[in-house]
């Protein structure tokens, strides 16, 4: 009964803690590389939990040599990605990176990796870091 | 009425029924496509010479005796590529479950044919089923082939000496006769896929 009642106080108190966390990542999908290439793309969704406007304006991961923030956009049956310099999230609201739109261009891994780690930036510091498993 | 009355009056209403079922049938218009065009007339391919994923030169009789499914891309596209890929290969898995004969064949061209080798696409379709064929080779000739099918591309700096290319992102159906026969416009979803397809291979 006590150990019961201990997991569930421990995931209330995580659920707490993640509620109040100012950007909170959920529904991370990286696929491994695929065969012949050095890239792979990243897909979440991110939540700002804050009454203010939160801006990402770099990513990074220490097993890939760059991430850039891209979009996928599809004008008069033509395919384009174009660069993001930042990725803004208003306050209380989400952005959805997904196949086929906002995502992340990860590029040279550091050899065969299983999992990694993705840092977001807004201009001062690291506002959250998330690791994650590569998906086959 | 007595019971062989009834029995005619039974008899009488399964025969109208049967033949008004057959006669709708008939008269029906067959099922409408769901997101494909297909051409009025099949449209001829032009001649290129290029390489397959095994490094052997092919021309456009590479289509004949077969439905193929043509994409346009490259293998240092993270997004749009293999999510086109991923959802060809998921409708033929899906068209082979419903007993769909023959399945289309699946071809990706590179339009990034200076850094998509032989090699690397051989390793990269395999990634995504048994049967695709991979298609790279000199810019000049692979320009002929999209040319001739209305195939857009264009190379878009990223930095430095990194680029990115744009490129349409229709899949185009060519018939076994090697002629292009239908299209499937951006964005492709397997349904849509999984419900033209064995209409357009059987109205042939």
């Amino acid at each position: 009964m006590r150990f019961v009642l201990t997991v569930i106080l421990t995931a209330m108190l995580s659920a707490c803690l993640a509620e109040r966390a100012p950007l909170v990542a959920t529904d991370i999908v990286v696929p491994k590389p695929r065969p012949g290439t050095q890239m792979t793309a990243g897909y979440l969704t991110l939540r700002n939990n804050t009454t203010q406007t939160i801006t990402i304006t770099q990513v990074s991961s220490p097993e890939f040599e760059s991430v850039e923030m891209h979009e996928s956009v599809l004008e008069d049956g033509v395919a384009r990605m174009r660069p993001l310099r930042d990725l803004t999230i208003r306050a209380g609201q989400s952005v959805q990176l997904e196949p086929g739109g906002k995502h992340l261009m990860l590029t040279r891994p550091v050899g065969e990796i299983e999992a990694t780690t993705l840092e977001f930036y807004n201009s001062e510091a690291v506002m959250l870091t998330v690791n994650v498993t590569l998906t086959d | 009425m007595g019971p062989k009355n009834i029995f005619i009056a039974i008899v009488a209403v399964i025969a109208i029924g049967t033949g008004a079922w057959f006669s709708s049938r008939l008269l029906l218009p067959p099922p409408a496509l769901q997101t494909a065009t297909v051409l009025p007339a099949p449209g001829e391919l032009p001649e290129f010479s290029l390489l397959d994923h095994n490094g052997q030169a092919i021309g456009r009789d590479v289509f004949d005796g077969h439905w193929s499914l043509v994409f346009f891309g490259f293998t240092r596209c993270p997004d749009i590529c293999p999510l086109t890929l991923q959802v060809l290969s998921n409708a033929n898995m899906q068209l082979a479950d419903k007993g769909q004969k023959p399945l289309p064949r699946i071809v990706l061209v590179s339009v990034d044919p200076e850094r998509d080798t032989p090699e690397i696409m051989q390793q990269y379709v395999a990634y995504f089923g048994d049967d695709i064929l991979g298609v790279t080779g000199e810019l000049e000739e692979l320009r002929k082939l999209t040319r001739g099918l209305g195939i857009f591309f264009e190379k878009a700096v990223l930095d430095g000496d990194n680029y990115s290319i744009n490129h349409s992102a229709v899949v185009l159906v060519i018939n076994p006769d090697g002629r292009l026969h239908a299209l499937f416009g951006a964005p492709h979803l397997a349904e849509n896929y999984v419900h033209d397809l064995p209409l357009i291979m059987a109205r042939r």
